[in-house]
């Protein structure tokens, strides 16, 4: 097995159209529609071949996506993405692996998945659709909920402070941790492009609008309460957006600057942190089969020989 | 001096845990082996590292049937004990695994210490009508265990046993040098070879009565091999590039030989963050083209039942290993049971079937990971492959097996599937999705999901197509249940009593049915390897024996059928009841299987 190719391009270009499957059974104005329109746009900008390409899902609204690329997809169950995507980059490391997650299946129920995930740092780009709760189950608290946002489960508002995504990914020593939002498609497709020409496990939180159990969460129209980190190194700008808010000088490489921005009330988007250095648990697997002695396997029973 | 001929004796040597027990039965394995002898061992294990010493959870030790045929299970009772102290003798003495004229060679080392712990033993033996043999390890080695920390008191009584085993003193040392050779220095090794001297020296002179087991040329090549091994090199036999696991007792042993071997072959081993994690990586394996296995136990297997279902509903291969140990819970875990036969077939939500193959032996241990691949593969169901701690950690001296070495599932020769009693599968089968290309096949690409699909694979919610879902998954468990042949028979055709096993009670069901013939008792046994589905034949074969009882090492009461009771009679509709239902964490013991059933015909 190798251990990474560079993906080739289509044969016939691929447009958004081939990408589509079915109708997205989401409601009407869903951050969901954003973050897959992002995904789309950078396959066709990069001609991913879509037969060389998986999209691996848990369960919510975020679970679906996979069913709405025509790629290869594993929609899989509530929590542990994480595994199957590893068991697809061990068997197959030249396929081109998407990772999608909610905030219920990275923060709570996958969490222990993303820990490892992060820390054996396989190829793959984890997309984390945080939406700051449960919406497909109809509105429960989740780890990312603010504090006393009342919902059926908390109805007198959250009780606890929502856990931080980037600090969590940053904590757990992320190779790669992007912030990025499902209303400013620039910007999410080119954080794609970075994430996935990052050697390793790519961490990229969306702020995703639920519009309909949370509608007052996120104020698309206005970009005041939100900047932009830039670098040469890191992720451009929103077009659209870049002269109505701040935009951050900020080293992709300076871990401790990007936790301060990461547990910052404001919220940043853009590239906190970067190490391409980081060992591949994927690549060291790989090369423990291909440096190997090989053995004869017509005499695998030999060393049991009395 | 009496040298008694027996054609099949079986003895313990019992210590504390960390004392080389084990040790010394691998080296006593070595040289009946090359005496030409049939041996059967297995190894006594507490769950803790090393419990204090002294105590009667410290129990470690091995128990060898030694016998001049060929030996399929660890026997009845035991004729000999040689126990370190009275603590681990009185422990063992619990499980009531000895005969009524067993001797005892007992190590009177600690009686000073601990005269009325010595005192109370001695007498519980009196009363059981056991003789006692007490002995004092020379002050020689007594000197030289101190030397050592403590270490080499295996190797006296090693020294012991092969006087009484009436074995070459030269040949065993050789045998010692074999297995200490490159790790002990030069004066250490020596050291450990006077103890051994001692100890054959003093059961000369203290010991009066000596065995003699009748010694066979063997043909061929011979390996010695224990079923957690025979299981790994299987994996890698069976074409399988991924291992996906979790440690958990007593499985893990299939992850660490692969550890060392696989790479070697082409195979990768993942150690996962959890068994639930570990399940799905080998599920993303498979379903990317590499096929891939899981090992665990109950625990384990509990922890991963909603990968199973999703797995049956995306239609993805998955073999899944549960080597099973005491349950509930964590129950005891090195201890053998067979109950996890329920949790593997039924253990996940939303009823649907699975295939459950059960190894009765290290041989099966090593073709079931074959077996396995070519269900999986063919029918996109998960398959199961349960063994036991009685089955992973014995092990025994076997001619050199045939392998296969797998590539496509349709080079499976048929003597695999003769062993397992089925045949090759036929006609055409259906999958609940038409399409199943593996991601990178061009044009191929799909989507699976664990929602229910209709047949071009788009979700549906639609109440015909979720039961046209279930119908054609039980239809593949059908193809399996008309593909199997008659379970493997012993004795007659028709007779009073059949008793029905399956996995590892196999040797012990053999046995016991052989003795039966011998004894004149009117009994005949069936050991089934595919243990879910059943054969359609199942119902005919019953009905040609007045009584069918099974046999199984999990709990059975007048209310609750045992585990494999339960489907038999819910199957059948024949009232089956267990003969022997016992959850004791022991083997079943063929003389206790003929005594029950001579009860029964009373």
């Amino acid at each position: 097995m190798t251990t990474d190719t560079l993906s080739k391009p289509a044969p016939v270009p691929i447009t958004i159209k081939e990408l589509n499957t079915e109708n997205p059974r989401w409601c009407a104005g869903c951050g969901d529609f954003g973050i897959i329109m992002g995904l789309k746009r950078f396959i066709v900008d990069r001609q991913l071949i879509p037969s060389q390409t998986v999209n691996v899902s848990g369960i919510g609204c975020s679970g679906r996506a996979p069913n709405y690329f025509n790629t290869y997809g594993v929609h899989s169950i509530h929590g542990r993405p994480i595994p199957i995507a590893l068991g697809v980059a061990l068997a197959r490391p030249d396929l081109n692996l998407f990772v999608h997650a909610g905030d219920g299946d990275a923060m709570s129920i996958g969490g222990n998945h993303l820990i490892h995930g992060i820390n054996k740092n396989f190829k793959c780009v984890f997309l984390m659709y945080d939406n700051e709760m449960y919406a497909l189950t109809k509105n429960q608290t989740s780890p990312t909920t603010r504090q006393n946002h009342p919902t059926n489960t908390q109805p007198q508002g959250s009780y606890l402070n929502p856990l931080n995504p980037i600090t969590v990914a940053l904590g757990l020593g992320a190779s790669f941790v992007a912030s990025t939002a499902d209303w400013i498609p620039d910007h999410l497709t080119n954080t794609m492009k970075t994430a996935f020409d990052h050697p390793g496990f790519a961490f990229v939180h969306i702020s995703q609008r639920c519009p309909h159990f949370d509608p007052n969460n996120f104020d698309h129209k206005n970009s005041n309460w939100f900047s932009f980190l830039k670098h040469p190194n890191g992720i451009e700008p929103d077009r659209r957006l870049a002269d109505k808010t701040e935009v951050l000088e900020h080293d992709p490489s300076n871990l401790a600057q990007a936790f301060q921005y990461g547990a910052a009330e404001r919220r940043y988007f853009g590239l906190f942190f970067q190490n391409k250095e980081k060992p591949r648990y994927d690549v060291i697997l790989h090369n423990l089969v291909d440096k190997a002695v090989k053995k004869d396997p017509s005499k695998i029973l030999d060393s049991f020989l009395v | 001096m009496s040298l008694e001929k027996r054609p099949v004796t079986r003895f313990e040597l019992l210590m504390d845990a960390g004392t080389g027990a084990q040790k010394a039965g691998d080296i006593l394995l070595g040289a009946f082996v090359a005496m030409g002898q049939y041996v059967y061992v297995e190894p006594m294990i507490p769950a803790e590292i090393s419990p204090p010493a002294r105590s009667r959870p410290a129990l470690s030790g091995v128990i060898i049937r030694l016998a001049d045929f060929d030996v399929t299970n660890i026997g009845n009772d035991t004729d000999l004990i040689l126990a370190a102290h009275e603590i681990v003798l009185d422990r063992r003495l619990d499980d009531n695994e000895f005969n009524a004229n067993a001797k005892i060679l007992l190590d009177m080392g600690d009686q000073e210490a601990n005269p009325d712990s010595y005192e109370m033993v001695l007498k519980r033996c009196t009363k059981l009508g056991l003789s006692v043999i007490p002995f004092n390890v020379d002050p020689e080695s007594q000197t030289i265990v101190k030397e050592l920390g403590g270490k080499g008191q295996n190797l006296h009584y090693l020294g012991m046993l092969s006087y009484i085993y009436n074995m070459d003193e030269e040949m065993v040392q050789k045998e010692i040098v074999k297995t200490f050779g490159k790790k002990l220095k030069e004066d250490i090794m020596a050291k450990n070879v006077t103890l051994y001297h001692n100890g054959y020296q003093l059961a000369k002179e203290k010991v009066f009565f000596r065995y003699e087991v009748q010694s066979h040329k063997r043909d061929g090549e011979q390996i010695l091999i224990d079923g957690n091994t025979s299981m790994s090199m299987g994996i890698i036999d069976a074409g399988i590039k991924l291992y996906s696991g979790y440690p958990i007792t007593p499985a893990s042993s299939i992850m660490h030989t692969l550890a060392k071997n696989f790479p070697a072959y082409g195979g990768v081993v993942h150690q996962a963050e959890d068994e639930i994690a570990a399940i799905g990586t080998a599920i993303g394996s498979y379903y990317a083209g590499q096929p891939a296995v899981t090992a665990t136990s109950g625990p384990g297997l509990s922890l991963k039942q909603e990968f199973i279902g999703f797995a049956t509903a995306a239609e993805i291969p998955l073999i899944v290993i549960d080597v099973q140990r005491s349950g509930p819970s964590t129950g005891m875990p090195t201890k053998t049971e067979q109950s996890d036969v329920l949790a593997a077939l039924c253990g996940s939500h939303g009823d649907y079937t699975k295939i459950i193959i059960g190894v009765a032996n290290i041989i099966d241990c090593f073709y079931a990971p074959h077996l396995a691949r070519y269900l999986t593969e063919k029918l996109r169901v998960p398959v199961f492959i349960l063994s036991d701690f009685q089955t992973a950690n014995s092990y025994k001296v076997l001619a050199k097996f045939p392998l296969v070495q797998m590539k496509n599932v349709d080079d499976i020769p048929d003597f695999v599937f003769d062993r397992f009693h089925m045949k090759r599968l036929t006609g055409p089968i259906e999958m609940v999705k038409t399409q199943q290309t593996t991601p990178g096949a061009e044009g191929g690409m799909r989507r699976i999901t664990g929602l229910n699909t209709d047949e071009n694979g788009k979700i549906s919610y639609f109440s015909d197509n979720h039961q046209r879902s279930h119908a054609v998954r039980n239809e593949k468990i059908h193809h399996v249940r008309r593909a199997l042949t008659t379970p493997e028979m012993f004795g007659k055709d028709s007779n009073e009593v059949l008793i029905v096993g399956w996995g590892s009670s196999r040797g012990a069901i053999e046995e016991a049915i052989y003795m039966c013939e011998k004894n004149g008792v009117p009994a005949s046994g069936m050991n089934l390897r595919v243990v879910y589905p059943f054969p359609l034949m199942l119902k005919e074969i019953f009905a040609k024996y007045k009584k069918v009882m099974t046999v199984e090492v999990a709990y059975g009461d007048a209310l609750k059928p045992s585990p494999l009771a339960l489907l038999l009679r819910s199957e059948t509709l024949k009232d089956i009841h267990p003969l022997i239902a016992e959850a004791t964490g022991r083997p079943l013991r063929p003389r206790i299987i003929m005594k029950k059933i001579q009860e029964v015909l009373k």
